[in-house]
């Protein structure tokens, strides 16, 4: 039987977990929401920046500062990536620029891959050393409840943006009617733009937390990827409150399976819920 | 000269006696063998994409996944049952044609689009993918065990040439059957039904033809070749591992191979195939660790500014230049076939 208090540093941890995965969510709905644009290479910038931020702590940059730089940098590659690549791919329309968005940033995502893995081909880490928090009858790991302070701090951010601000206004109005904003003056690919940016930012954010927890390599990647998908599966791809929602049950449910059943059934549990959505509600994939 | 039964047997003819002369000049050298033997392999994997996908549009995003289960299927049935290899080979395919029907009948059912099947199936890749990992009873985990079955050392031994060569004929084989099964399938009442599916669906649907049963007949037909085509990519590796089966090893692969060759082209797959696999091996002399990235870059310029394929763009340029008259498909076709594979 197990104890209440390891039940409770368990949710905390899957909760933590779960925080990223409701980044990881939020970045893939924001631009499939705006653009069509599936980014299957949202899982790359996670681990650049988790990366770069691990490479200049170790250089004595205080954590801070190298976090905030190495969130830096992936914003300007997701500004490159999206003047570039996106560009072209935003030429089409409909179901093509969906299936090219897939293989473009499929392409991406392999190339990044590849480049990376000679440059930087071991495991990072990118330690908060915060020591655990006791709470009377339950010690929790302080860096799993600093990941869901972040987080939470990080959304209700980009959600009081994108509800208050004109710059999010105009965004929403995008993700309901594109034709609409056009008519009153908003330049929807400007928008885009600054969403995959943004989407860029808050994946990388994402990739930071879980270097915080855990090692992350290049081979990550893929995974933070698929992970995303299935969040913004389970939470349907064109609602960021469903990203934030699945993103967290997720992380719960994997963490819990992972200490119950072990895991490789948690990861398999984490697909199934994905197949199960995709058939059961097919809609949330459909625009 | 078209027969009736087959058209083009003659070309296709014409194709096989070039494969089958290939290994010749490079007999004596294993690796240039191996090479051969993964042309053919990635050619039979993208000709089941060019069903499901070129003809269907179902993106398949499984087919490692699925060459998987037919792999390591074929290998349970051999072990537990104790019966020769070719006779659990047949098995293990109608299981994976059984999984690869069930998904093409509930996505066309449900009406997914091509973006849905392609999420639906990049999910079960995963999940097959860790159970390979995971059920290591089964698979023997990340460890994976060797995988010599079919008893080509035997034939190979027999004839007196070397494994690897028995091998290449016996994939070449299964190769050459499914170009003519395509053949016969794009040229009978069922590519007609394809095309008009293609088309226009609800058109389509309007005239009688029910789309949900060829959707599945496709799906079906694409599983089987998957899962002879996985068994035979463990085979020519003579040892089994999950790795052999991931998205990034399989299906991205044979997706570039498809587009490289020309989507819906006879023979795309196989001229895909050829050109890929030169790269590869151009690669991996001299820039092995750079593989991965230039396969990505690769995928993204295909997908870009190349989606018609080298069939086609070869085609153009020879009518542009007045060289070739119509209906001369075959040479062109071949044209870098034979330069690439020196």
């Amino acid at each position: 039987m197990v104890s209440v208090s390891t039940l409770a540093a368990i949710t905390v941890d899957g909760l933590a977990f779960g925080a990223s995965l409701a980044l990881l969510g939020v970045g893939i709905t924001l631009v499939y929401g705006l653009g069509e644009v599936l980014n299957l290479a949202i899982g790359a910038f996670a681990v650049i920046a988790a990366i770069s931020a691990s490479l200049l702590t170790g250089e004595g940059v205080a954590l801070p500062i190298a976090a905030l730089a190495s969130l830096g940098l992936v914003g300007v590659f997701g500004l490159v990536i999206d003047r570039t690549l996106l560009s072209l791919v935003y030429q089409s329309d409909g179901e093509e620029r969906i299936l090219l968005g897939i293989f473009t940033t499929l392409g991406l995502a392999v190339m990044l891959e590849g480049i990376l893995i000679n440059f930087v081909s071991s495991r990072y880490s990118l330690p908060l050393g915060i020591p655990p928090i006791d709470l009377g009858t339950t010690v929790v790991t302080g860096t799993s409840v600093v990941s869901i302070v972040v987080a939470a701090a990080v959304l209700l951010v980009l959600f009081a943006f994108l509800n208050r601000t004109f710059l999010g206004k105009a965004t929403r109005t995008i993700f309901q009617d594109e034709r609409g904003a056009q008519l009153v003056g908003i330049d929807p690919r400007k928008i885009r733009t600054l969403v995959f940016v943004l989407s860029a930012v808050v994946a990388g954010l994402a990739g930071l937390l879980v270097a915080a927890r855990s090692n992350v390599g290049v081979g990550n990647a893929f995974q933070f990827t698929t992970f995303a998908l299935i969040v913004s599966i389970v939470g349907g791809v064109r609602s960021l409150v469903g990203a934030v929602i699945a993103g967290a049950l997720l992380g719960l449910v994997n963490t819990l399976a992972n200490f119950f059943i072990g895991s490789y059934f948690a990861t398999i549990i984490l697909f199934g819920a994905a197949i199960v959505f995709l058939l059961f509600r097919p809609e949330v994939m459909s625009s | 000269m078209n027969t009736d039964t087959l058209p083009g047997a003659r070309k296709l003819a014409l194709v096989a006696a070039v494969f089958v002369l290939a290994p010749i000049p490079v007999a004596g050298s294993g690796y240039y063998v191996g090479v051969l033997t993964r042309v053919l392999l990635f050619a039979l994997f993208a000709l089941a994409l060019n069903i499901v996908f070129g003809h269907n549009d179902q993106l398949f995003l499984f087919m490692g996944g699925l060459g998987g289960i037919g792999a390591y299927t074929t290998a349970l049935i051999v072990d537990t049952v104790g019966v020769t290899a070719w006779l659990a080979l047949p098995v293990a395919a109608l299981l994976c044609g059984g999984i690869a029907l069930s998904v093409s009948w509930i996505s066309a059912r449900r009406r997914f689009t091509v973006i849905l099947i392609s999420i639906l199936t990049l999910n079960l890749q995963l999940v097959f993918s860790e159970t390979f990992i995971g059920a290591r009873d089964l698979t023997g985990g990340s460890t994976g065990f060797p995988y010599e079955l079919f008893s080509v050392s035997g034939v190979a031994g027999a004839v007196g040439i070397p494994e690897e060569v028995a091998l290449y004929y016996l994939i070449l084989a299964f190769l050459m059957g499914g170009m003519v099964l395509y053949v016969w399938l794009i040229n009978s009442k069922y590519g007609m039904a394809f095309e008009a599916i293609r088309e226009d669906e609800t058109a389509a649907e309007s005239i009688g033809i029910d789309v949900v049963r060829y959707k599945t007949i496709a799906g079906f037909v694409a599983g089987v070749i998957i899962g002879i085509a996985g068994t035979l990519l463990a085979r020519e590796a003579t040892y089994i591992t999950p790795s052999i089966f991931t998205f990034l090893a399989v299906d991205v692969i044979a997706l570039v191979v498809l587009i490289v060759g020309g989507i819906r082209q006879t023979y795309g797959p196989i001229v895909g195939a050829v050109v890929v696999e030169a790269i590869e091996a151009g690669l991996s002399n001299y820039a092995a660790d750079w593989r991965a990235a230039i396969f990505g870059a690769l995928l993204i310029v295909l997908f870009l500014y190349f989606r018609s394929g080298v069939i086609v763009t070869v085609q153009n340029l020879l009518d542009e230049y007045n060289v070739l008259s119509g209906g001369g498909g075959g040479g062109s076709g071949r044209t870098p076939t034979e330069t690439d594979a020196d």
